[in-house]
């Protein structure tokens, strides 16, 4: 008799997921429709308060905010990680140059931001540079500002793009590239017109694996952003730890994944025609 | 079907390759290359894999520069014009078909690229896929397709600009042996429908023989003879082209004596052949000399032809290898194995068929074998 053992070898992922994304999942939407406690956390009783208070005009600003911060750094990104991921490719130093993109991870997150605030800041390396060449007579302001943290968040999740685009472009037949050339396209043309469609996939993981994280970002901003650079992670920070608002940040953080999933989801979806293509052709070679 | 290209317009096409180096840091790929490639010719280039055959395709298509030298394409210097401007296209032993487009895109690709109406693109892709029969799969994607569609595809993609010159890099090395006779024939149809000048490179030289009007055999970086199939096949420059150039069987030997238009050969392991001197040979000259096996007889009793036109020994059947449309007879006499191939004519009315280790003559006309290298 044929068991179904299908079930028993998946059964570590289903309750991998159950207990670590759909439980944690349920328990912040259950608070979110739950009321605040005097004390902090929360009483069992039904309430909206916590989606109402969504319509908090500082709340919005700051979602717009957030947005904008995300789209920029990861715009910063893919085009600073598509020229670097090319290079790597076609480089014949490709495991050094890997290796040189995997050091930093063995720094903690915590302290390269710290690096960056040394380098930034009012006395700090590049305001000492600037003093010693006579190109400024005063310390300047890098730090504490939208732009800063733009720069910080494309600083941290670099990697993260180039290694998904590295290995798309790793497998990418660069004989297309002299294909196009060979029938009239120019070189940026054989490009944008080849290598670009073929890649997709690899832009789309890119997009994702930056964006998601940086939407969702709250120590970047707390440590080199002003106030004109909150995002919505410090928010639910803020209920979570100093107000104490559990339901608010429980609303605040589904709306987030909500948002969050519709932008990944057209996303995807405007990017799926070409990488449906691409895939009929990794079918065809397995 | 009428001509794709106006009479006019076939004047192009004339290439002329100039004392081309080639190295890859110390390593020397091409050494003083000179061709001259006449306007609507289908040549190829022979060779075994390494001899440079593919890096001087490459020169030609753009994508590599010479070393030295220079390349001229109707009299004008394209040695280091880059390889979209270049009048030539090439299709990939890969065929390297771009993934993301479908097949009609495919080959719209270098009209969209000069941004052509859509009224043109429409006419002439349809035309080209007319060409190489492969207007049914417009729609699909190069995953959809099967080798040889996916090299029609890419012959009509190379063919849309209208080059001076189609560059063939082993187009049909991917494919099964029917396919690709079947292609080779298609080809060489398509090249007498667009009249435009092919370069074919290939290792294979029975395609090279049975398509191209004149043909370069290639070896460790030079060229070693450039001439008609026949010429290549009948008058090889030397043992290394004789050899790869079908088959054959070669002797080593020292003159004995030179008679006017005849001389005797002492054949190590044989004994004593005549040979014409064509060749300017000397007694106690040491030389190579060899004879297609379609050119020996075979029978079981003396022929009588005259003694002095022929060459005549005795052996045994050593191996009989019956391939439909011929017998190949491998014969052995003293220590040398003989290769003989029997063209079926009328297998069933031949009287008494040689079988194995029968005892046999094998024999031929003087003026069939030829020397090829004299030291």
């Amino acid at each position: 008799m044929k068991k179904n053992y299908g079930q028993i070898y998946t059964a570590p992922l289903l309750i991998w997921i159950t207990v670590f994304f759909v439980v944690p999942i349920a328990i912040i939407l259950m608070f979110s429709f739950l009321k605040k406690d005097v004390h902090g956390g929360v009483e069992l009783k039904f309430s909206i308060a916590a989606y109402k208070a969504l319509f908090n005009p500082y709340i919005i600003k700051v979602a717009f905010s957030t947005i904008f911060i995300s789209i920029m750094a990861t715009l910063i990104i893919v085009f600073l990680a598509l020229p670097t991921a090319y290079y790597m490719a076609r480089s014949k130093f490709k495991d050094f140059l890997m290796l040189l993109i995997i050091i930093p991870f063995w720094t903690n997150f915590l302290i390269r931001i710290y690096a960056w605030i040394a380098i930034l800041g009012n006395n700090g390396i590049l305001n000492n540079i600037l003093l010693k060449l006579g190109l400024t007579d005063h310390n300047i302001q890098f730090l504490y500002n939208q732009w800063t943290v733009i720069i910080v968040m494309a600083y941290t999740y670099l990697p993260f793009a180039i290694l998904p685009l590295f290995s798309t472009i790793e497998k990418f037949d660069f004989s297309l590239l002299e294909a196009a050339r060979d029938l009239g396209a120019t070189k940026t043309k054989a490009i944008l017109k080849i290598l670009l469609p073929n890649v997709m996939p690899g832009i789309t993981t890119a997009v994702l694996f930056t964006f998601i994280p940086v939407i969702g970002n709250y120590a970047v901003p707390q440590l080199v952003g002003g106030s004109d650079s909150i995002m919505i992670g410090n928010i639910i920070t803020h209920e979570i730890m100093k107000t104490r608002n559990w339901p608010l940040a429980s609303s605040i953080s589904l709306v987030l994944t909500v948002l969050s999933t519709i932008g990944v989801m057209l996303f995807m979806y405007m990017t799926r025609s070409k990488t449906d293509n691409l895939r009929k052709v990794r079918e065809d070679a397995v | 079907m009428k001509p794709l290209r106006s009479v006019d317009a076939v004047n192009g096409g004339h290439l002329k390759i100039e004392n081309v180096n080639k190295n890859f840091g110390t390593f020397k790929v091409l050494d003083n290359i000179n061709l001259e490639i006449k306007p609507g010719e289908f040549f190829s280039l022979l060779g075994p894999s390494g001899c440079g055959k593919t890096t001087l395709l490459r020169i030609i298509a753009g994508f590599e520069a010479p070393s030295v030298g220079g390349l001229f394409l109707d009299n004008n210097d394209i040695t280091y014009l880059l390889s979209n401007k270049r009048h030539v296209n090439t299709v990939f032993q890969s065929y390297a078909l771009f993934p993301h487009l479908s097949v009609f895109e495919n080959v719209a690709f270098p009209l969209r690229l000069k941004k052509e109406k859509e009224s043109v693109i429409k006419e002439k892709v349809g035309k080209y896929l007319d060409l190489v029969q492969l207007n049914a799969h417009v729609k699909k994607y190069p995953a959809q397709l099967s080798g040889g569609q996916k090299q029609r595809v890419a012959i009509a993609r190379a063919l849309i600009n209208e080059p001076s010159i189609l560059l063939l890099d082993e187009p049909l090395s991917a494919l099964d042996a029917k396919l690709r006779h079947k292609l080779l024939i298609e080809l060489d149809s398509i090249h007498d429908k667009t009249g435009i000048t092919f370069i074919f490179v290939t290792h294979d030289q029975q395609e090279a023989l049975s398509v191209s009007d004149r043909i370069a055999v290639m070896k460790d970086v030079v060229v070693l003879q450039v001439g008609s199939p026949s010429e290549i096949y009948e008058t090889p420059a030397d043992m290394f082209v004789a050899n790869f150039i079908g088959e054959t069987n070669v002797f080593v030997g020292t003159v004995k004596e030179v008679l006017g238009d005849q001389a005797i050969l002492t054949v190590d392991g044989i004994g004593e052949i005549k040979i014409c001197t064509e060749k300017d040979i000397k007694k106690d000259d040491r030389l190579k000399c060899t004879i297609r096996p379609e050119k020996i007889r075979i029978t079981s009793s003396l022929p009588d032809t005259k003694s002095e036109e022929i060459n005549v020994l005795n052996g045994k059947v050593d191996e009989l290898i019956y391939t439909g449309f011929q017998s190949r007879y491998y014969v052995k006499i003293n220590n040398f194995i003989f290769k003989i191939f029997k063209q079926h004519v009328k297998y069933f009315m031949d009287e008494t068929p040689i079988k194995w280790k029968d005892d046999v003559y094998v024999w031929w006309y003087v003026d069939d074998e030829f020397i090829v290298e004299v030291n």
